[in-house]
């Protein structure tokens, strides 16, 4: 009789900690969806659309100006540094092939902006080389710093973007394509290694506002 | 009672801010060396719980098996890329990682142990080995960041040290199952 009530009671015990590890589990991957920081930083972002704030850019020429220079305009924004070996190259790379997609939008509906989280190496000549080895025009795509580190900081932080140095002169860093819609909110994250699921989204964005319109 | 002592100030070692932020800074010491500490030291503490509350153990934990469950939960829950990052931005997490390692993976594994058959442990060592031959591979072939606090190169330490744990875990086992100790008595 006892050993029956112990085994009842174990049992009991038994579910209740699969309940609760099933619980923790559920809640710690915000449903079983996000099992990395990452996931989750990206789910969060589409929620919020955080907004870009009005920061100074100055561009590989020299000039300076805020977001609202892209006023009614989609931006797609990468975050890089021109000392970067591995991820970077790949991701403006990805970011021309991008732009080469989407000829009859670019300039018009949506710019490309590069913007390097280091200012202090990245000074417009740099860029402007830069600029030129990915043979962006610097009008339509431009490669950009932030020179303030405070208006940096700010928008990093907003979009998510975390970058440590490695004490090297080289920071890990996450990377994908924000795309900001006209009235500067963010309003997708999407994976870089992936440009023509990215292509297709940006054009039915575009097509759907102008149908829209009509 | 001793035990109990070394248990408690093992913790509240741990709990030292500068130890604290040491440790987390290096991924592999995070997870094998904070983590495994805080396991320890909830295990030295246990004794005094097993004490106090006989009867709660003795009704709840009859054979051991719930409580080596909720330890194999809260481990694994801490390997998961996520819990990590957020340890390191989220105070609630890293509050509720100082609480439930000793508590809900040390105390029971000290009570479990014990009464387990020994084929409930080797079960147990085999789960952990496959596990983390597993987590080894995902944090040495997977191409990028899995957390966001922690450099590429720190991953692939990780991916090593979850192989190298796993390697001392079959050793282990191939030693329980060749070697009669009896031979040897």
């Amino acid at each position: 009789m006892i050993s029956v009530l112990k085994k009842r009671h174990t049992t009991i015990s038994l579910i209740v900690v699969i309940l609760f590890g099933t619980f923790l589990f559920y809640i710690g991957t915000d449903g079983f969806k996000a099992f990395t920081a990452e996931t989750a930083r990206l789910n969060d972002l589409k929620e919020e659309k955080p907004v870009f704030p009005q920061i100074t850019i100055e561009d590989s020429k020299g000039r300076t100006y805020s977001i609202s220079e892209f006023e009614n305009k989609y931006v797609l924004i990468t975050f890089l540094y021109t000392s970067c070996g591995t991820v970077c190259p790949q991701l403006e790379k990805n970011m021309a092939e991008l732009y080469e997609r989407l000829p009859q939008y670019v300039g018009k509906e949506i710019v490309f902006l590069s913007i390097s989280f280091d200012p202090t190496r990245d000074d417009p000549e740099r860029l402007e080389t830069y600029r030129k080895a990915f043979g962006s025009d610097g009008d339509t795509w431009r490669m950009v710093r932030i020179v303030d580190k405070n208006e940096l900081d700010l928008l990093l932080k907003r979009f998510g973007v975390i970058v440590i140095p490695d004490g090297n002169g080289n920071f890990t860093h996450n990377s994908a394509f924000y795309l900001v819609d006209k009235t500067g909110r963010l309003s997708e994250v999407m994976d870089y290694t992936k440009i023509e699921e990215a292509a297709d989204k940006i054009v039915t964005l575009i097509e759907s506002e102008k149908g829209n319109k009509k | 009672m001793t035990s109990f002592i070394y248990g408690l100030l093992l913790y509240i070692f741990l709990m030292i801010p500068p130890v604290a932020n040491l440790v987390e800074s290096i991924m592999i010491t995070h997870m094998h060396m904070q983590m495994p500490f805080l396991v320890i030291a909830g295990f030295l503490m246990g004794k005094l719980y097993q004490r106090r509350f006989p009867l709660f153990f003795e009704k709840w934990n009859n054979n051991g098996i719930p409580g080596i469950t909720l330890f194999m939960i809260i481990i694994i829950y801490w390997t998961i890329p996520r819990t990590m990052d957020e340890a390191l931005t989220l105070q609630s997490v890293e509050i509720f990682k100082f609480i439930s390692l000793p508590f809900l993976a040390g105390i029971p594994l000290r009570d479990s142990w014990s009464k387990l058959s020994s084929f409930g442990r080797n079960t147990v060592i085999v789960i952990f080995m496959i596990k983390y031959f597993g987590m080894g591979a995902l944090y040495i072939w997977w191409p990028s960041q899995l957390c966001n606090n922690y450099l590429l190169i720190d991953q692939l330490t990780l991916g090593w040290g979850f192989i190298t744990t796993a390697l001392c875990l079959l050793l282990y086992l191939i030693y329980v199952f060749m070697i009669n100790p009896s031979d040897y008595e």
